[in-house]
């Protein structure tokens, strides 16, 4: 009897744990949401209301005008052209080169294998403000605007996580599929394009979409590079520099209206590649 | 003979596709990485200007020495001219001592009081030649310590709850990554929002109710509140992440080892300190220093959230150069960043060796 009690105590502990950490993930972004369908005059509501409420009758009453605001803004839709545009070339370029590297590191014989992988491993950590001032020279130099900037400076961090769980990947195909393929007369580049390629095409969706999201989510390059091109700034910028078309206070309805509009995208591409996001984000720190 | 020949051949030419296909990343990274970071470290020793025809002269690592330089001097009492006596404050009735700038040297550049403090009787001063920056260092390195100790036991606790085996764990997980997956821009801006220095102001609300302030705690500007808030927004964003690590590594526990201790009737605590937490031991290793790394180097969070009334080493960097205008300057400061990551890296890169050995 006891060891029921026991039981049952410690099963409502544990869901009261689960519930408490699912409140505590999830709490600050419905905040957002409940703010984002407030009017101004709701939002200075004091004590601040758990839902967007009328401020005579305290009766639900949410508004769409930040939306509707948001979405006006030509700021904000540039934001989100410039966004979509960078992320998807970023991540097909390093998807493209990454995949070549990583098929020579994992799968050819060459002298400088191991240095090279290293070079890729510590790559991986580079920090990259110690080259904030350096890449804008060589960006300068190269006299290439705002978004094409953005596209090849994002590789930096793209690029070399692409090409190491990429090379994970191809080592852990067999070899027998390579030699059988030249055995059959196959050239090593035909092998790798025909063969290997649309074999790793899972891991290609993993690493794709985790370069996606760090180069959609990505802020220091894209606020330095716009500095000047105030047209190319990218949603994460538009974001932290948002200000309102009438008020001059801080427009927060409308901030986190923006906030929501430009997470959601990202939590359903996370929700529907919740595995493998989750396999992918394993797989450059925990190997076995 | 013919066939040796023709293997060697096939080998070359293996080679040669090899270096074809990792010349373009090669490249790239040469370019975006390795060439700028060249520049960063000589641009570091000169007095260059950003977008300036000025001419750029070498000035050694004066830069440096702007930056790091730290004094710490002691403050004299003030004798009173006419008894010989320490003079005493008579509202405090403290000894009066020396002003701070009349003692902290002004060559080459000069000293500002960043702090006094007394120690055995004594009154000493700590100047900085860039009272800034050494605060960003002071600061950069409490917020990493500080939030990688947090998430880290955060973090086990998260993922030991969603290791369990029960109905809705596939939920769950998905939950955790909400706040891994939300810009950090944006979830500088939703906490900005919830930091509100007034009611509306979530937290002040809470506060209030716990008996907390009055309601009018301006969380991001009293220099107090500042940092413990930027490390609850980290804590937050980052903890999610460090509990997915910790889960794949739970996940490599063998079960029979818990159904064996189950057998010598180990409970649940001593099952944790002699199974999960020595075997969890390299995720655990390489989850801290990857964390550490990038807390080390954190800039959306300060730049938005604080703007520029206080710096992270990286936004300090930011802000001379975009700002200020001082390449040079603000390359000092980010080889100084540099360094520091670095010597975390070959750590991290030893601590992998010895565990792959």
């Amino acid at each position: 009897m006891t060891k029921r009690i026991t039981h049952i105590i410690g099963r409502i502990f544990f869901w009261f744990l689960v519930l408490l950490v699912a409140f505590y993930m999830l709490f600050p972004f419905y905040w957002a949401i409940n703010s984002s369908f407030k009017t101004e005059n709701q939002l200075q509501m004091t004590p601040a209301t758990f839902l967007p409420r009328d401020q005579t009758t305290l009766e639900f009453a949410p508004t769409f005008q930040n939306y509707i605001a948001v979405f006006r803004n030509e700021r904000f839709q540039h934001g989100l052209i410039n966004s979509t545009i960078v992320a998807v070339s970023t991540t097909l370029l390093s998807l493209l080169i990454g995949s070549f590297a990583a098929f020579a590191l994992g799968k050819l014989r060459f002298r400088g294998r191991t240095p090279s992988l290293y070079i890729i491993l510590s790559m991986t950590m580079f920090p990259q403000v110690a080259v904030l001032t350096g890449l804008y020279a060589v960006i300068r130099v190269l006299g290439i605007s705002a978004i094409p900037s953005m596209i090849l400076s994002y590789l930096l961090f793209t690029l070399p996580f692409t090409a190491w769980v990429l090379t994970a990947f191809f080592q852990g195909l067999p070899d027998e599929i390579m030699q059988s393929a030249q055995v059959d007369g196959a050239t090593p580049l035909q092998t790798f394009w025909l063969i290997l390629l649309p074999l790793t095409a899972p891991a290609l969706v993993t690493t794709g979409l985790l370069a996606f999201i760090n180069a959609w989510n990505e802020y220091l390059f894209a606020l330095t590079f716009t500095t000047i091109e105030v047209d190319a700034r990218t949603v994460p910028v538009a974001i932290a520099l948002f200000t309102g078309e009438i008020s001059h206070q801080e427009p927060f309805g409308e901030i986190m209206a923006a906030a929501v509009v430009v997470t959601i995208p990202l939590l359903i591409l996370v929700l529907i590649f919740q595995k493998r996001i989750m396999a992918g984000l394993t797989a450059g720190a925990v190997k076995g | 003979m013919a066939g040796l020949k023709k293997l060697g051949e096939l080998q070359k030419s293996e080679e040669r596709l090899a270096y074809l296909l990792l010349l373009p990343t090669l490249f790239i990274l040469v370019a975006i990485a390795i060439y700028p970071l060249a520049t960063v470290f000589y641009n570091s020793l000169t007095d260059k200007k950003f977008a300036s025809s000025q001419e750029v002269s070498f000035i050694g690592l004066r830069n440096y020495r702007e930056l790091l330089s730290v004094t710490v001097k002691e403050l004299p009492p003030v004798i009173d001219a006419d008894t010989g006596e320490v003079q005493i404050d008579s509202e405090t009735n403290q000894p009066v001592y020396e002003r701070a700038i009349n003692i902290l040297p002004r060559e080459p550049f000069r000293f500002r009081a960043m702090k006094q403090f007394n120690l055995f009787g004594k009154m000493y001063v700590i100047g900085a030649t860039d009272r800034e920056f050494v605060r960003a260092i002071g600061d950069t390195l409490a917020f990493t310590v500080v939030t990688v100790i947090l998430e880290t036991i955060l973090g086990l606790g998260v993922a030991l709850v969603v290791n369990a085996n029960f109905k809705g764990r596939g939920v769950m997980r998905a939950v955790m990554l909400v706040p891994w997956a939300i810009p950090t821009a944006v979830s500088s801006r939703m906490w900005e929002w919830m930091f509100n220095s007034t009611r509306t102001g979530l937290v002040n609300v809470v506060f209030q109710n716990l008996g907390i302030g009055n309601g009018q705690i301006p969380f991001l500007v009293d220099t107090a509140w500042q940092i413990p808030a930027m490390i609850t927004i980290d804590v937050w964003k980052t903890t999610p992440f460090m509990a997915l690590l910790l889960l794949a590594g739970l996940q490599l526990i063998p079960k029979d080892l818990y159904e064996a201790a189950d057998v010598d009737g180990a409970g649940m605590i001593r099952k944790f300190f002699t199974i999960t937490l020595p075997l969890l031991r390299p995720t655990l290793a390489v989850a801290l220093v990857f964390r550490t790394l990038d807390a080390i180097r954190v800039f959306d969070l300060f730049q938005i959230v604080l703007q520029n009334t206080r710096f992270s080493m990286a936004s300090f960097a930011f802000y001379n150069l975009i700002d200020s205008q001082t390449m040079g300057y603000s390359s000092a400061s980010s080889v100084v960043i540099f360094v520091l990551i670095s010597v975390f890296a070959v750590f991290y890169i030893r601590l992998l060796g010895a565990e792959n050995d």
